[in-house]
């Protein structure tokens, strides 16, 4: 049967706490924005702004308000603003991190909050960056399930502890964040980068895939695994919490016991 | 109300379409030179590693810590050593083991920061070249060692190991 | 202007998007143009599950699921279609998973099943298993699983390329009976390049509007800033009707304030509604089911419950998701991402505090109006050749007037295969149409309006009072009186949408100007949806009318149609032209809807 434990049928009325949720305060803050209109000039400049926020407000909000009150030619992508699907990664007071996800609260607001974009990839606009080179190292590793048995008429069967073996890297939505984090990727954006590599992990450990070896063979380039120097950017930037870097050592595990 | 990016504040220059050009060929990859020398370097660094840390220990611990400390190291100590193969072996291993290690070292930060291929091959040249004159001179040091050196008057060295 | 030709375009690479482009790309010549990269798409918020009969867990039949469908959506539901969409389900869970979509699964290693609102066993009598899933992150994992097929399919991309025009040619038709009439055909559509702002001309056989939802013409909504109905408007602007606009649905779950959707499967895995009193108030409106009770209920239970001054927090404006009886290993296990949401954006720890909640715009179920086959229609039976649409953008209609939860990603997979292979087949027998004579003229035309234009208006303040006006006047609750007020603000705003005034005026990357003509979208389409609501004058699924509480079959078992008629006048409107459509009847009589 289901793996779902039957809760008991909760009470119909509970006492509840005191408080719950408290009022909402303001605060001013300032916004300093990496800003490249390449029509306009060759060269990048800042702009700063200073605009009130709210505490439930985020680093996107900001943007937003600067957007929609005061200087509409500042632009960035954008689509969910709740952290799912990896438009707005940015490097924000010199960390990659979602825009939509990084409350204005979090930061230090008595300094202007510096707001870069993503290094490593060629700006096109302000925080604009070209993905292409990005999404061509994803397509590089075969993202995609390879199975050579038949198909069966009704699904393939796999256990739980099987799923669970890359249910890590399964939550990637491929917002750049941990690839242009790397110092590797940085220097000639060579590497294959974090991003490419977990999402090969994930088919990699799939029970139900069979085309591993094609995939740890890609990644056995001079600019596969290999250059990964385990600095643990990635991690850290990793905006869903994957272990980025573990992933990466598994991979490496992977190739080598393959070749012994 | 005011108006950024006003035409007139344009240059007139026309830009090129991002991605008109698919992918910027800074970021295409040159063919896949897989082999597995990468693979290869990768293992050998945490092997050599692994075997460097008891080499260069026990080689500390025997000329500074046993005996006589670190009073004893004189040339007639390095003779001694190097009478017993063993201690012959175990310096070629180090002195090769610690070269290669730290060459690959070296090259792996060549590779991650210079920025040019030709800055790469330039920096990559020197390091070889200097990598291998090390590895060779000390080889040869090592077995072609002379514990009895004579000065030019044919008298024996101070602290020289000579056949009595 | 440059002029590509292919004999399929499908326009939005969401869900539906590229699930046709998978089914399209092997079979004709293809390209997908989407405004956005297309992992970036909504499908990908979507959190619960996607429902098949596959009785994995325990027993279940595709008629049940049909009978749900067709009473969730309080029977507005053209029922051959949800007959269809709920026998295809199950294969479409079944390919999803063949193409490599990592289910949760049973100790046994099946596709593990959960309940969600609204799925009953047997016609109502008990919540059912049957909503497949992936952690809380279904969507995610199906969007991402898609667009690996693309990847491994060669589908051609056009991302970043905002489709402003649908090319339609008017063709003289000989009916059988010897009559002629006019009748529309499509011939391609015009695309923005945002990157570099030249005007692309696609010429296709068949077009495929994949383009999704509305859900920006709210201000609380758990739509993404996207959202805002591009493809309906193109649609509607080209002179083709628009189906059902008045229901809109809200979820009851979304984050306090934000609007940041909090899935139903909280409620699904044992989380329940409280109010301010710590009642389980959901236990008075829907004694059976509950908390588990259909989206529009809920929803409305919630906002009664505000209403009537039960609710919490300083300004007694919301209520409470309770989850702190689960273990929280269960909740980690299952309910990852959601409590993720709460923490990070509310700073409430969901395992041991109830969370604030109040219902969020949610999902469109009207639309462009389709065939089961995804053919568009351009009046109540006539298609457009060429023409096709799948996903929240088209109304099949199988959401009736509220959708269950799991249906959308049922519906974008089960009509997205649909509208792939029928589009592809079609372009195979069809010729290219002979592109207008200056194809471009009317982008143009609107771009440089909004381009240059000097009125001083800016599209943030007019978007803001828009959203405001129908969170106000047209959520949950509406009336003549509100919906009228509603209705004057638009207009009112649609007048000073003509001043409107842009402050980039660049090439590159001017998302200003887009953002400019989405509201031009949004502003067209809430007069439809505000039009639509004040002629329904009863009270069915999303659309709750304080006036005319009750569902009034003999006057409204009708899907409503919306076309844009300069002539006509429907409730002091000018400039919208009201039809209606019979709602197709198979095997469900319509019965009162309780839970």
């Amino acid at each position: 049967m289901s793996t779902t434990t039957e809760a008991a049928e909760p009470a119909s009325t509970v006492d509840l706490p005191e408080s719950t949720g408290g009022g909402i305060t303001t605060f001013d803050i300032t916004l300093k924005v990496r800003r490249y209109i390449p029509e306009f000039s060759d060269e990048a400049r800042w702009d700063e702004w200073t605009i009130t926020m709210q505490g439930t407000d985020r680093v996107l909000d900001a943007l937003h308000k600067v957007k929609w009150e005061l200087d509409g030619s500042l632009s960035f992508r954008r689509s969910c603003a709740h952290g799912v699907c990896g438009s707005d990664a940015m490097r924000i007071n010199g960390r990659n991190r979602l825009a939509c996800k990084t409350l204005l609260k979090d930061l230090d607001t008595s300094e202007p909050i510096t707001v870069e974009p993503i290094k490593g990839l060629p700006v096109e606009k302000d925080l604009i960056v070209d993905m292409e080179p990005f999404f061509q190292s994803y397509r590089e590793i075969m993202p995609f399930m390879i199975a050579n048995s038949p198909a069966p008429s009704a699904e393939r069967y796999q256990s739980p502890e099987d799923r669970e073996r890359f249910d890590d890297t399964t939550k990637c939505i491929l917002c750049a964040a941990c690839t242009s984090s790397c110092p590797v990727f940085w220097t000639d954006g060579q590497y294959f980068g974090p991003a490419a590599i977990v999402n090969a992990h994930r088919f990699i450990f799939d029970s139900r895939d069979d085309a591993g070896d094609m995939r740890l063979e890609v990644l056995n380039d001079k600019e596969g695994v290999w250059r990964c120097r385990t600095t643990f950017n990635c991690t850290d930037a990793c905006p869903r919490g994957i272990e980025v870097t573990k992933a990466i050592q598994e991979v490496k595990t992977a190739i080598l016991t393959r070749a012994a | 109300m005011s108006t950024t990016n006003t035409p007139a504040a344009f240059p007139a220059t026309s830009l090129e379409a991002p991605r008109s050009g698919r992918i910027d060929p800074k970021y295409l990859r040159s063919k896949t030179s897989s082999g597995s020398f990468e693979m290869a370097a990768w293992v050998f660094m945490r092997l050599s590693g692994i075997a460097l840390v008891v080499l260069i220990f026990v080689h500390l611990w025997v000329n500074l810590m046993s005996g006589g400390g670190i009073a004893q190291i004189d040339f007639g100590f390095v003779a001694g050593k190097w009478a017993n193969p063993v201690w012959q072996f175990w310096d070629l291993v180090m002195l090769w083991l610690a070269m290669l290690h730290g060459a690959n070292g070296m090259r792996t930060i060549i590779n991650d920061y210079a920025e040019k291929d030709s800055t790469r091959l330039w920096l990559k040249t020197i390091l070889v070249l200097g990598a291998a004159i090390i590895v060779v001179l000390g080889t040869l040091v090592i077995f072609t060692f002379e514990p009895c050196m004579l000065d030019a008057a044919g008298e024996q060295l101070p602290r020289a190991v000579c056949p009595s | 202007m440059q002029v590509h030709k292919y004999d399929v375009v499908i326009v939005g690479a969401g869900g539906a998007g590229m699930r046709a482009a998978i089914e399209s790309g092997q079979r004709a010549h293809t390209a997908v143009l989407t405004k956005i990269y297309p992992t970036r798409s909504h499908t990908g918020a979507a959190q619960g599950g996607m429902c098949a009969a596959l009785a994995n867990v325990e027993e279940d039949n595709w008629e049940w699921h049909t009978f749900d469908t067709v009473k969730g959506g309080d029977y507005l539901v053209d029922q051959d279609a949800a007959e269809v969409m709920a026998k295809e389900a199950i294969d479409a869970v079944l390919d999803l998973e063949k193409m490599g979509l990592p289910f949760n699964r049973t100790p046994e290693g099946k596709i593990d099943q959960r309940r969600f609102g609204g799925h009953t066993r047997d016609h109502g009598k008990a919540a059912v298993r049957r909503a497949c899933y992936a952690a809380d992150r279904t969507g995610h994992m199906i969007l991402q699983t898609l667009y690996q097929n693309c990847v491994k399919h060669n589908v051609e991309f056009y991302n970043e390329f905002y489709v402003l025009d649908l090319l339609t040619v008017d063709e003289e038709v000989t009916d059988e009976d010897g009559t002629t009439r006019t009748e529309k055909r499509t011939a391609g559509v015009v695309s923005y390049d945002l990157a570099s702002g030249e005007i692309h001309v696609f010429q296709a056989k068949s077009v495929v509007f994949a383009t999704g939802g509305v859900g920006k013409i709210f201000k609380t909504t758990s739509n993404a800033h996207t959202l805002t109905g591009d493809g309906m408007a193109l649609a509607y602007r080209a002179g083709l009707p628009l189906e059902d606009m008045e229901f809109v649905q809200f979820h009851p779950t979304g984050l306090a304030g934000l609007g940041i959707l909090l899935s139903e499967a909280a409620r699904g895995e044992g989380g329940i509604l409280r109010n301010a009193d710590g009642e389980r108030f959901m236990e008075r409106y829907a004694p059976t089911i509950k908390d588990l009770a259909p989206r529009d209920i809920v929803a409305r239970s919630m906002a009664n419950e505000v209403r009537e001054g039960r609710g919490c927090g300083p300004k007694k404006d919301y209520v409470l998701l309770d989850l702190t009886h689960l273990e929280p290993e269960h909740i980690d296990a299952k309910l990852p991402d959601i409590t993720e949401f709460a923490r990070t954006y509310l700073g409430v720890e969901p395992y041991t505090e109830p969370v604030p909640v109040f219902p969020t715009c949610h999902y469109a179920m009207g639309g462009v109006p389709t065939t089961i086959d995804s053919e568009v229609l351009q009046d109540n039976d006539t298609r457009v050749p060429g023409l096709f649409a799948a996903g929240e953008v088209a109304c099949v209609s199988v959401h009736g007037s509220n959708r269950l939860g799991t249906n959308s990603l049922l519906d974008i997979n089960v009509f997205g295969k649909r509208a792939g292979i029928a589009a592809a087949e079609y372009a195979a027998d069809a010729d290219f149409v002979e592109l207008p004579e200056d194809p471009t003229r009317g982008v143009e035309a609107m771009l440089s309006t909004v381009r240059d234009g000097d009125g001083g208006e800016r599209v943030a303040a007019i978007r803001a009072e828009l959203q405001e006006t129908m969170d106000a006047n047209m959520q949950v609750f509406r009336s003549e009186t509100t919906i009228k007020e509603a209705l004057g603000i638009i207009e009112n705003l649609r007048e000073r949408y003509k001043k409107v005034q842009i402050q980039d005026k660049g090439k590159r990357f001017n998302l200003d100007l887009l953002e400019a003509v989405e509201l031009g979208f949004l502003l067209d389409l809430a007069e439809v949806m505000t039009v639509a609501a004040l002629h329904r004058e009863e009270s069915r699924g999303g659309h709750f009318r304080e006036d005319f509480p009750d569902r009034d079959d003999e006057n409204f078992m009708l899907h409503s149609m919306l076309y844009k008629d300069p002539e006509a006048v429907t409730e002091g409107t000018q400039g919208i032209r009201f039809e209606t459509k019979p709602v197709v009847f198979t095997r469900y009589e319509p019965m009162e809807r309780k839970y």
